[in-house]
C-alpha cells in the first residue's frame, strides 16, 4: 500500500486540501462505484491552522500524524523519505497578494522543501501540485526542472480538464485550429487560471502540437466591448460558448427567460468589469480568454477548427459541496502515484503558469501587449481524451 | 349533392375515423395551452424557448416554427406572459381552448399543439394526485380536430394523466385519428453523465433509478429515467405485469433484506453530484445505513415486474441526493452499467432549466416532419407505472396487479438523449 503525505496551507472544510485529501481518506466515486484508492495518508503538514482547521481531527480519525515542517511530513518523523508520493495543496488560506493582483501562495517554497529532501535523501517519490505551479514563471519552471532533474514524476493544474463535459467532446488530435475563445467567471488570479487550463487541454491537441506562447494582452473594461465590435473577439465564437452556458444572468434571472446575449446586445449591460486576456501562440494561433462576470456563472469553449466547423463545450463544474469534479482530478492524481507516469504532461501547467502571469503583467503595465519569448513551453497532449466519461 | 365536412362527420361518427393528414407547411404555426406561465413553470420554460429561441448545437436556435397562440388556464400574481404577450405580439392570447387553436375563427388554424399542464393551483384527490386537467385540455382540443376535419401533432407535458383510464383515452384518441403525439419528460433527452446509451438488444437483468421529489410528482420522472433505458432491452418493451410500494419502515426492510440488488443501490448513488453529507465537515462521504434513515425521512419505493420478467426498483431518496441516477445489470457485460440523467436545475445550481432544450427539440421535429421521434407508449406505460404506485401506496403498500399495462413496443434506434 503506498504511502503518502499531504502538504497543505490550510485543511479545513471546502478547502482544496480538504475535498482532495479526503478522497484519500474516505474513498470517492469512480467509475459508478465507490472507490478507495489503495493507499494511505501517512502524514500532513499544515501551513496555517485557521478557525474550522481540520488537520487534528482528521489525523486522529485515520491515524497519521501532523508535523511540523515539510521535511518532517516526508520523513514521517524519521531521518530518510518515507512515502511513496507527495501531494502539495497550495489553495486557500490567508497570504498577501502582490500588486498584480496575484495571491503569493508558497507553492514554490514548498515544492523546493520537497525536493530538497529527495536531494538529500537520494530517494524522488511522484508528486501533484494543485493548480498553478506558481505565480512566478521563474519559480514555476525551477519546480518542473527539478522534476525532471530529479526524475520524479509530476502533475499539477485545475480539475477543469479532467471534469465532465456537456456536450462530451474531444477535439481529434492534430486539429487545425483557427481560434479559440473560453469564457469564465471569477476573479483575477483565480478562476482566469482554471479558463486557461481548460482552454489549454483542448488547443494542445492542435496541428504540431504545443510551440509555445509569442505574446499576450490582457484588455478590461470599455475595451473588451470594442474588441467584440471589431471582430478581434469573434461574435460567432461568443455565441457558440454563451450557447452552452446554464448561467446567463440578467432576464433569465428577472423571469427565468432564454436570451441570446449576444445578438440582444446584454453583455455591456451585465458585466461591470469585463476582461479579455489574448494569447498569441508561437505558431500563429490566436486564442482568448473571456472573463465575463455578471453574465455567467460557469467555464463554456468554442473553437473555430478546419473541415469541423465552430466546436464548443461546457467544462462541468458540478454542485458544491461534493464538487464531484475533483474526484475526477483525484482519479488521475491516484493514476500518477500508482503508475509512476503523469497522466497528462505538466508542461501544460507550466505554460498556463507563465501565461497567466504575463497576462497580469499586461494589465499591470496598462493593459500592454508583451512578447513572451520565455514562454516557448512545447510538449505533447496525451493521445488518448483525459477528461471524466466512464 | 353536396355534402359538407360537417355533415360527413357526423355521418361517420360512431364509426372509427382517421381524419385526414395535415399537409406540412414549411413554417408551422402552433398553439400553446398552459395551465399556468410564471416564472420557473414548465409553461415559462417551453414557451419561452419558442419565443427566445434557446442554445443548441453550439449556436442559438430558434425554432423555424410561430407560437401564434396562446391558452392559460390560470393567471396568478406572478404571471409572466403578460410580458411576453407585449414584446411578441405575433403570440396572442385567447379566452378559451378552442379559440387559440382557431386564432377565432370556427376551424382548426394551427399546425402543432402544445398542452403544457403541469404548475397551478388544482385539486388534490384521497390518494394525493393533483387533478391537473390534461386530459380536460386534451379532450378540447381533440373536440377543434373533430369539428375541423382534420388533426396535427401534439406534445403533452409530462404524464398523459394522473387518471389511467383518461391517459388511456388519449392516447388511443391519438391513434384513433392519426395524428402524432409526444409527451413525458425531460429526464430521457437531457445530457447524461456519463454521456452512455443503454445498447439497443441489451439482456437486462435487473434496473433501478435513484432520485428525489414526491410521489406523484418526480417519481413519474424517475419512471421514465428507468423506462427510457430498459425499453432498449432485448425483445423491446412487454409492458408491466404488477408494481408494488413500499414506504417508510417497509422501505427501509426491503433495502435490508436486499429485495432490490445493494449493488445497483450503491452504484446510483455513485453517479450523484449532490450525495448529501452525512457527516459534518466531509463534503463527499458515502452514507451508512443508519446515516441514510437520519438524513431520509420519507423514503419511497415503486418495485414492479416487466412482462418479461424484469424487474425494475424506482427509489425517491428525499434529503439525500437531487438528481436521477440509473443503475443496471446486463448479462454478457462486466460490472453495472449506470449514468446520471444530469438536470442543469434552477435556481440553486443554473439560472436556465435547459434540460428544457432537447424536450422542446425532439417535439419540434413532430411538428416539422409528422413523425414522433420517441414512442408515445413510453409515457402511456410510466403514467399508468406513476399511477399504479400511487394505488399500491393508497393500498397500504400491496402489490397492483396491472394487467392494462401491457404495453408493448419498440424503442426507436436511434438515441434521442442529448449529447450534441
Amino acid at each position: 500500500m503506498k504511502r503518502i503525505a499531504i502538504v497543505a496551507t490550510v485543511y479545513r472544510y471546502l478547502s482544496h486540501a480538504q475535498h482532495i485529501g479526503d478522497r484519500f481518506l474516505v474513498g470517492y466515486p469512480r467509475d459508478g462505484a465507490w472507490h478507495r484508492p489503495d493507499m494511505k495518508v501517512v502524514s500532513l503538514y499544515v501551513d496555517q491552522k485557521p478557525d474550522g482547521d481540520q488537520s487534528g481531527a482528521r489525523a486522529k480519525e485515520f491515524d497519521f500524524q501532523v508535523y511540523p515542517t515539510i521535511a518532517e511530513t516526508l520523513r514521517c518523523g524519521g531521518s530518510k523519505l518515507a512515502v511513496d508520493a507527495v501531494l502539495v495543496i497550495g489553495e486557500h488560506g490567508d497570504y498577501k497578494r502582490n500588486d498584480k493582483g496575484q495571491v503569493l501562495y508558497p507553492r514554490y517554497e514548498f515544492v523546493k522543501q520537497c525536493v530538497e529532501v529527495f536531494e538529500k535523501d537520494g530517494v524522488a517519490v511522484p508528486l501533484y501540485n494543485d493548480k498553478h505551479l506558481s505565480y512566478s514563471f521563474e519559480h514555476a519552471k525551477w519546480m518542473v526542472e527539478a522534476s525532471r532533474r530529479l526524475k520524479f514524476p509530476m502533475l499539477a493544474g485545475s480539475s477543469l480538464p479532467v471534469t465532465w463535459r456537456l456536450p462530451d467532446i474531444e477535439l481529434p488530435m492534430n486539429s487545425e485550429i483557427e481560434s479559440a475563445l473560453m469564457v469564465g467567471y471569477g476573479g483575477p488570479d483565480v478562476m482566469d487560471f482554471h479558463g486557461f487550463e481548460a482552454m489549454q487541454c483542448m488547443l494542445e491537441r492542435r496541428k504540431g502540437g504545443e510551440s509555445g506562447v509569442a505574446a499576450v494582452q490582457m484588455i478590461e473594461g470599455e475595451a473588451v466591448w470594442k474588441a467584440v465590435e471589431d471582430g478581434r473577439i469573434s461574435k460567432d465564437l461568443l455565441t457558440a460558448a454563451l450557447s452552452r452556458s446554464d448561467t446567463p444572468q440578467g432576464q433569465a434571472v428577472v423571469d427565468g427567460r432564454t436570451q441570446d446575449l449576444v445578438a440582444k446586445g446584454e453583455l455591456p449591460k451585465l458585466v461591470k468589469t469585463p476582461a479579455a486576456y489574448f494569447i498569441e501562440y508561437r505558431d500563429g494561433l490566436k486564442a482568448t480568454l473571456l472573463m465575463l462576470n455578471g453574465a455567467v456563472k460557469d467555464f463554456t469553449f468554442a473553437a473555430r477548427v478546419k473541415g469541423a466547423g465552430v466546436q464548443s463545450t461546457q467544462f462541468f463544474l458540478s454542485p458544491e459541496p461534493n464538487v464531484t469534479y475533483s474526484a475526477c482530478l483525484v482519479r488521475k492524481i491516484e493514476e500518477l502515484f500508482e503508475t509512476g507516469k503523469a497522466p497528462y504532461p505538466v508542461e501544460r501547467t507550466l505554460l498556463v503558469s507563465g501565461v497567466l502571469e504575463s497576462c497580469l503583467t499586461s494589465r499591470f503595465e496598462g493593459q500592454k501587449r508583451l512578447e513572451t519569448p520565455h514562454l516557448s513551453v512545447q510538449y505533447r497532449a496525451p493521445q488518448q481524451p483525459q477528461h471524466a466519461r466512464s | 349533392m353536396k355534402i359538407s365536412r360537417r355533415e360527413l362527420l357526423v355521418s361517420v361518427a360512431a364509426a372509427p375515423i382517421v381524419l385526414r393528414a395535415q399537409r406540412r407547411p414549411a413554417r408551422p404555426k402552433l398553439a400553446a395551452i398552459c395551465t399556468t406561465y410564471f416564472k420557473y413553470s414548465h409553461a415559462q420554460h417551453i414557451v419561452d424557448r419558442f419565443l427566445e429561441g434557446y442554445g443548441w448545437n453550439g449556436t442559438w436556435h430558434h425554432p423555424p416554427m410561430d407560437l401564434v397562440s396562446i391558452y392559460i388556464d390560470q393567471i396568478r400574481e406572478d404571471d409572466v406572459s403578460k410580458s411576453r404577450l407585449q414584446q411578441f405580439p405575433s403570440m396572442k392570447l385567447y379566452p378559451t381552448i378552442a379559440e387559440a387553436l382557431t386564432l377565432g375563427s370556427s376551424k382548426l388554424a394551427v399546425d402543432g399543439v402544445i398542452l403544457v399542464g403541469e404548475h397551478g393551483r388544482y385539486p388534490r384527490n384521497e390518494k394525493g394526485q393533483t387533478k391537473y386537467p390534461r386530459y380536460e385540455f386534451f379532450k378540447q382540443i381533440v373536440k377543434v380536430f373533430e369539428d375541423s376535419g382534420r388533426s396535427v401533432p401534439v406534445f403533452n407535458d409530462k404524464h398523459l394523466s394522473w387518471n389511467w383510464e383518461w391517459a388511456k383515452d388519449m392516447y388511443d384518441t391519438s391513434r384513433r385519428m392519426g395524428f402524432p403525439l409526444m409527451a413525458g419528460s425531460s429526464l430521457p433527452v437531457t445530457w447524461r453523465t456519463p454521456s452512455l446509451e443503454m445498447p439497443l438488444g441489451s439482456r437486462v437483468r435487473e434496473a433501478m433509478c435513484i432520485c428525489y421529489g414526491g410521489v406523484d410528482s418526480y417519481d413519474f420522472h424517475g419512471l421514465e429515467t428507468l423506462q427510457c433505458m430498459v425499453e432498449r432491452r432485448r425483445g423491446g418493451e412487454t409492458g408491466v405485469k404488477w408494481v408494488q410500494a413500499y414506504r417508510g419502515e417497509s422501505f427501509w426492510k426491503a433495502h435490508q433484506d436486499g429485495l432490490w440488488s445493494k449493488d445497483l443501490f450503491e452504484a446510483s448513488l455513485c453517479r450523484s453530484h449532490t450525495l448529501k453529507p452525512a457527516r459534518a465537515g466531509f463534503n463527499h462521504i458515502m452514507p451508512t445505513a443508519d446515516e441514510m434513515r437520519t438524513l431520509v425521512k420519507d423514503p419511497v419505493a415503486y418495485r414492479y415486474e416487466h412482462q418479461d420478467g424484469l424487474m425494475c426498483t424506482m427509489i425517491l431518496l428525499h434529503g439525500l441526493i437531487e438528481d436521477f441516477n440509473f443503475a443496471s445489470r446486463l448479462d454478457g457485460q462486466q460490472g453495472i452499467f449506470s449514468t446520471q440523467m444530469y438536470l442543469p436545475m434552477p435556481p440553486g445550481r443554473t439560472t436556465l432549466a435547459n434540460f428544457f432544450s432537447p424536450l422542446v427539440n425532439n417535439f419540434e421535429q413532430m411538428y416539422l416532419t409528422g413523425k414522433e421521434t420517441y414512442p408515445a407508449e413510453r409515457t402511456l406505460l410510466t403514467t399508468g407505472l406513476t399511477a399504479a404506485g400511487v394505488e399500491s401506496l393508497f393500498k397500504q403498500q400491496t402489490r397492483y396487479e396491472t394487467p392494462h399495462l401491457a404495453i408493448a413496443y419498440q424503442a426507436p434506434k436511434q438515441s434521442t438523449f442529448w449529447r450534441t
